[in-house]
C-alpha cells in the first residue's frame, strides 16, 4: 500500500506543472519527506507522519483529506510553525520554514476570535502583534467588506452566527496578506446549510484575494467541490496516497457542480480510496 | 467529535441571543418579588426579634432591641463629618487601610500569581509556600504582624494585604493556566512574544478569574484591617466595636456590624458592576 503510494505520487507531480489554469505554478509550498513523531507522555513513540511529499504551487487551491488522526492537522501545524518537524524539509518560496512565519496565515477549527475584542479588533489582531504598526487602516475595512462582514466591525464574536466568527478568523488570517491560508477543517463546526454556504463563500473570497490555499477537510464532497487538487492521506502515519487534479469550471455552484458527472466521479473515487484505506471516514 | 456533538454546538450558538433575552425578562420580573419578598422577610425578622426581647425579656446588653440598634446607628451618622464620636472617622480609616491592603495585597497576587503561571521555576519553587499559606488560618498571623508593624495603619494594611493576597494569586494563577489552548496556539501562530501573548490574550482571558479573586478579596481585606484592629488601634470600626463591648453597649456593636454589612454588600455592588462592563463577554457563546 505505502509503494502505491509512492508511485502515485511522483505520478501527481509533472501533472501538477502543465496545469489548465493561467497562473503561474511555481510551487510555494514544498514538502519532501516530512515526518512528524511524537513522545508520548509514557515515554514511546507515535509516529503522526511518515515521509509526506507534497507541492503546493502558487495559488493553487489545494483540499487535504484523509482519515481520522493521520496527520492531516499535524502537517499543517507544521507549515504554521506550531509544530517542528522530526525530518524532512519543509520550504516555503524556496526558504525553509523555521516557526511561524508572516507569509502564512491559519484558520482554526474553531473560530478563536478574542471574545473580548470587537470584530474589527480581532481582524486587525495580527497587525497589532509582533511589533507591527497597522500601516494601512482601510485594508481590515477592505478584507471585511470582503469576506462580508461590512456593518459588523463593532459586533463582539458572541454576537455573530458561527459562520461570521469564521469569516472573520479568514479575515484575520488575510490580514498580514500572507502568501498562503492554511485552513484546518474551518467549517467542521458549521451545520450543514451554512457550511454549503461557506463553501461557496470561501471560493469567492479565494477568487478575489487570489491567495494559495491549503485546506484540511473531512469532507469528500467539500475537497472536491472546493480544490485544484485533493490530496489523499492514508491512516497515520499519513502519507500521500494519491493527489487528485480536479478540473471542474469555477466559479462552482452547489446546483452545477455537485451534479456534474465529473464531480460524482472524484468524490466516488476518492471515497474508494479512503474506504480501501480502512478508515473510519463518514 | 460526533455529528450530533457539532449540531448542539451550533445550535446552541445561534439560539443564545434569544435565550439570553427571555433570561433577562425574567430576571427582571423575578427580581421586583424577590426584592418584595426579602423586605417582607426582613420586617418579619425584626418583628420577631422585638418581640422575642420584649417577651423573653431579654436584658438589652444581651440583645438589644431593634429599635435601639436603630437608634444608635442614627447617633453614629447624625454627627458631623469629621466628629470623632460618630461613625465617620472610624470607618473611613478602616476602609483606607482595607483599601491600602487591598491594592497592595491584590497587586501582589495578581503578580505573583501571573509569574507562578508563566514560569515553571517559579512555581516550582513557590507552590509549596503558597499551599502551605493558603491551609494556614491567616488570622492566626495578626498578633505576629501587629509585633512587627506596630499599633499603627500599617500593621492593619499588612493584615488586610495579607488576606487580600492569596485569593488573587489563586485566581490568577488558576485563569491563566486554563486558557485555551486554541488561542495560544494563534498567538503562536502570529508569532507573538510571550509578554504579548500574555497582555494580549492570557490576562484578558483570566479576567473573570480576577474578578471573582476581587471581589473575595475585598471582604477579606476588610476582615483583615477590622481584625489588627481588634488587636489594638486609634481609631477604626473595630475600635469602636470593641470600646462598645467594653462598656457592654450592644446596641453600638450591632449598628457597628450593620455598618459593615452595608459597607460590604456596597462594596460587592460596586466590584460585579465594574466586572459587568469590563468582562462583558463572560459566560457568551463563542463557538
Amino acid at each position: 500500500m505505502r509503494h502505491v503510494g509512492r508511485i502515485e505520487l511522483t505520478a501527481a507531480k509533472p501533472a501538477e506543472l502543465r496545469t489548465t489554469s493561467s497562473k503561474a505554478r511555481t510551487p510555494l509550498v514544498v514538502a519532501e519527506g516530512v515526518a512528524k513523531t511524537y513522545r508520548t507522555v509514557s515515554g514511546g513513540n507515535i509516529a503522526a507522519l511518515r515521509a509526506v511529499d507534497i507541492a503546493i504551487g502558487e495559488g493553487d487551491f489545494v483540499c487535504l483529506v484523509g482519515p481520522s488522526g493521520c496527520g492531516k492537522s499535524t502537517f499543517l501545524r507544521l507549515i504554521a510553525g506550531l509544530d517542528v518537524l522530526s525530518t524532512g524539509r519543509l520550504t516555503l518560496a524556496g526558504s525553509p520554514l523555521v516557526g511561524a512565519s508572516p507569509d502564512v496565515g491559519v484558520v482554526f477549527q474553531s473560530a478563536t476570535l478574542l471574545p473580548w475584542l470587537s470584530v474589527y479588533e480581532n481582524v486587525r489582531l495580527p497587525l497589532r502583534i509582533g511589533g507591527r504598526r497597522d500601516s494601512d487602516p482601510g485594508r481590515t475595512q477592505r478584507l471585511l467588506a470582503m469576506v462580508g462582514l461590512a456593518g459588523f466591525e463593532d459586533k463582539y464574536p458572541y454576537e455573530l452566527s458561527g459562520g461570521m466568527q469564521q469569516r472573520a478568523a479568514i479575515c484575520r488570517a488575510l490580514a498580514r496578506d500572507p502568501k498562503i491560508l492554511l485552513m484546518d477543517e474551518p467549517f467542521g463546526a458549521l451545520d450543514a446549510l451554512t457550511r454549503e454556504r461557506m463553501n461557496v463563500e470561501l471560493q469567492r473570497i479565494w477568487l478575489a484575494s487570489q491567495k494559495t490555499v491549503l485546506l484540511i477537510t473531512h469532507s469528500i464532497g467539500e475537497s472536491v467541490f472546493l480544490g485544484d487538487r485533493v490530496v489523499v492521506m492514508s491512516q497515520r502515519p499519513g502519507r500521500v496516497l494519491q493527489d487528485f487534479r480536479i478540473d471542474l469550471p469555477r466559479p462552482r455552484t452547489f446546483e452545477q457542480t455537485t451534479s456534474d458527472p465529473e464531480y460524482l466521479r472524484l468524490v466516488r473515487e476518492i471515497r474508494a480510496l479512503l474506504d480501501s484505506t480502512g478508515g473510519d471516514e463518514a | 467529535m460526533s455529528r450530533q456533538d457539532v449540531h448542539v454546538r451550533e445550535q446552541a450558538s445561534i439560539d443564545l441571543p434569544a435565550q439570553a433575552h427571555a433570561e433577562d425578562r425574567l430576571s427582571l420580573l423575578g427580581r421586583r418579588n424577590r426584592i418584595l419578598l426579602t423586605l417582607a422577610g426582613a420586617v418579619v425578622l425584626l418583628g420577631l426579634w422585638h418581640l422575642s426581647v420584649v417577651v423573653l425579656q431579654v436584658p438589652p446588653y444581651i440583645l438589644p432591641p431593634p429599635a435601639t440598634v436603630v437608634s444608635a446607628l442614627w447617633n453614629g451618622l447624625h454627627v458631623p463629618l469629621m466628629s470623632p464620636v460618630g461613625f465617620y472617622v472610624p470607618l473611613a480609616s478602616t476602609l483606607y487601610n482595607a483599601g491600602m491592603g487591598f491594592l497592595i495585597g491584590g497587586l501582589l497576587g495578581i503578580l505573583l500569581g501571573s509569574l507562578m503561571a508563566e514560569f515553571r521555576p517559579v512555581e516550582t519553587v513557590l507552590m509549596p509556600y503558597a499551599f502551605a499559606l493558603q491551609s494556614l488560618p491567616k488570622v492566626a498571623i495578626a498578633p505576629l504582624i501587629v509585633i512587627w508593624c506596630g499599633f499603627g495603619d500599617s500593621s492593619k494594611i499588612a493584615m488586610a494585604g495579607l488576606l487580600a493576597f492569596f485569593p488573587l494569586m489563586v485566581n490568577t494563577f488558576t485563569g491563566l493556566r486554563t486558557v485555551d489552548p486554541a488561542l495560544l496556539d494563534l498567538m503562536r501562530a502570529l508569532s507573538a512574544t510571550r509578554l504579548e501573548t500574555y497582555r494580549v490574550a492570557k490576562l484578558p482571558a483570566a479576567a473573570p478569574y480576577v474578578f471573582a479573586g476581587l471581589d473575595m478579596a475585598a471582604v477579606y481585606s476588610l476582615l483583615g484591617a477590622i481584625i489588627a484592629e481588634f488587636l489594638g488601634a486609634q481609631q477604626g470600626i473595630g475600635v469602636t466595636i470593641t470600646q462598645a463591648q467594653a462598656v457592654t453597649d450592644v446596641a453600638t456593636v450591632f449598628a457597628a456590624l450593620v455598618l459593615l454589612g452595608i459597607t460590604g454588600i456596597v462594596i460587592h455592588t460596586v466590584i460585579r458592576a465594574v466586572e459587568r462592563s469590563v468582562v462583558h463577554w463572560a459566560g457568551r457563546a463563542n463557538a
